[in-house]
């Protein structure tokens, strides 16, 4: 049996945070002194072997202090130089603005279902 | 048995009956005043016991104000003997949780041993439920895994099925065979731990059966049951003031929320998360964007 896989979200895994460690160009034994674990513990998480709380998992994003467009760079990149503005600017943007836009983007979503997808509709007061 | 050991029996039992109950400062008045009377008879044996039992359940209270080197000195004091491999336990206990898992496994090594050699079942087991726990944290999840099974054998080969400490160490078990990937084989294991503590009115021990239910379900895309297990999680890691599995609850909750496509209540749960992590701002982006449910250990 596999772990969940949400299609909306990218999967921590130990193979992405070896990448990312060699991108900073940390050593494991410099990650490992930064986030409080074992040097032989941080080289069993690197292959998938080793799981840890979250407190050492924030940390672990925390030291890596990544952009989400680098995150998602394997899968989701914004291809367009339209796209990655977009991502660039909302990220400049403070937390109560970024849930603004959010709830804009959803909007706009749900505004552009079809009405016959739109659940709990009865059909006469969909016309 | 005499009458005063027959008195101190009776408030060790209902000591342990509050521990499991969730009432732990009446567990340590009860273990203050069995500890009075002993000292007042002049009854080492008895003094020794009731210094392990006491420093026990300030343990559960997350409490370490006791003093760590009496339980040594009864160690050594009382090399074959209940009250030395109940000290040897408690000492792996309390090294367990000041983080010093060399030390741990080695008293819970010497608990073991002892309690082996001499024929004290309880202890036996226990010790084995410390040293299984010490592999958890470590994410050992096999070698947990077998050391619970020891744990629970030794308790079912006299006969004990039901009692709390069969529940505890039944859902440990489980909760090795879920992060093996094995909730087939995890999830009967810890419901049954639910179904006893239940049982035993030990609500205090609910917290992680819950919690390890509710992972199970994400893991296995049951979203509906990872909420009410969740929300049950939440609900005890607050009551009893746990902020780990308070943490762990927010977590889960918003992963499930999340897959259910709720994203406001996913929002509430991972902004409740980021709240522990005052100096980390951008936490809550990125829980948004970046699940951790392939590296989460719930016991490390």
């Amino acid at each position: 049996m596999s772990s969940s896989q949400s299609p909306r979200k990218v999967h921590l895994v130990g193979s992405r945070i070896r990448e990312l460690r060699k991108g900073r160009r940390l050593t494991q034994t410099e990650l490992s002194e930064m986030i409080g674990v074992a040097q032989s513990d941080l080289s069993r998480m690197e292959q998938g072997e080793y799981k840890v709380g979250l407190d050492t998992l924030f940390k672990i994003l925390q030291v890596f202090d990544l952009k989400m467009a680098e995150f998602f760079g394997e899968t989701e990149s914004p291809t367009t130089p339209e796209a990655r503005s977009l991502v660039a600017d909302f990220q400049t943007l403070s937390e109560e603005a970024q849930r603004e836009v959010r709830d804009f983007v959803r909007f706009k979503k749900q505004q552009e279902q079809p009405e016959d997808s739109m659940p709990g509709v009865p059909e006469d007061e969909k016309a | 048995m005499s009458d005063r050991r027959k008195h101190l029996e009776f408030l060790r039992k209902t000591a342990k009956d509050a521990i499991w109950s969730g009432d732990y400062d009446r567990a340590l008045t009860l273990y203050d005043d069995g500890l009075g009377l002993a000292r007042g008879w002049k009854d080492r044996d008895l003094e020794d016991l009731f210094t392990c039992n006491r420093a026990t359940t300030l343990l559960e209270m997350d409490r370490q104000d006791f003093d760590l080197s009496r339980l040594k000195e009864i160690l050594l004091r009382n090399p074959f003997s209940f009250n030395g491999a109940l000290a040897a336990h408690t000492c792996a206990r309390a090294h367990e949780l000041r983080g010093e898992p060399s030390r741990a496994r080695f008293y819970a090594q010497t608990a073991l041993q002892k309690s082996r050699d001499l024929g004290f079942d309880d202890i036996l087991a226990s010790s084995y439920n410390v040293l299984g726990n010490l592999e958890l944290r470590e994410s050992r999840f096999e070698e947990a895994r077998d050391l619970f099974e020891e744990a629970l054998g030794h308790l079912q080969s006299r006969g004990d099925e039901t009692s709390c400490l069969a529940a505890q160490y039944a859902d440990n078990l489980g909760y090795c065979h879920i992060a093996l990937d094995h909730v087939e084989t995890g999830l009967p294991l810890v419901r049954r731990a639910v179904d006893l503590f239940e049982h035993h009115g030990a609500r205090q021990a609910l917290d992680y059966p819950c919690l390890d239910i509710c992972f199970a379900s994400v893991k296995t895309k049951q979203l509906e049951e990872a909420e009410v297990w969740g929300v049950q999680a939440l609900a005890l890691g607050k009551e009893f003031a746990r902020n780990d599995v308070v943490k762990n609850s927010h977590y889960l909750l918003a992963e499930t929320y999340s897959e259910m496509g709720k994203e406001p209540e996913a929002d509430e749960h991972y902004e409740a998360l980021a709240d522990f992590y005052p100096n980390f701002p951008a936490l809550k982006n990125y829980l948004r964007q970046i699940s951790l449910m392939d590296v989460i250990n719930l016991r490390a």
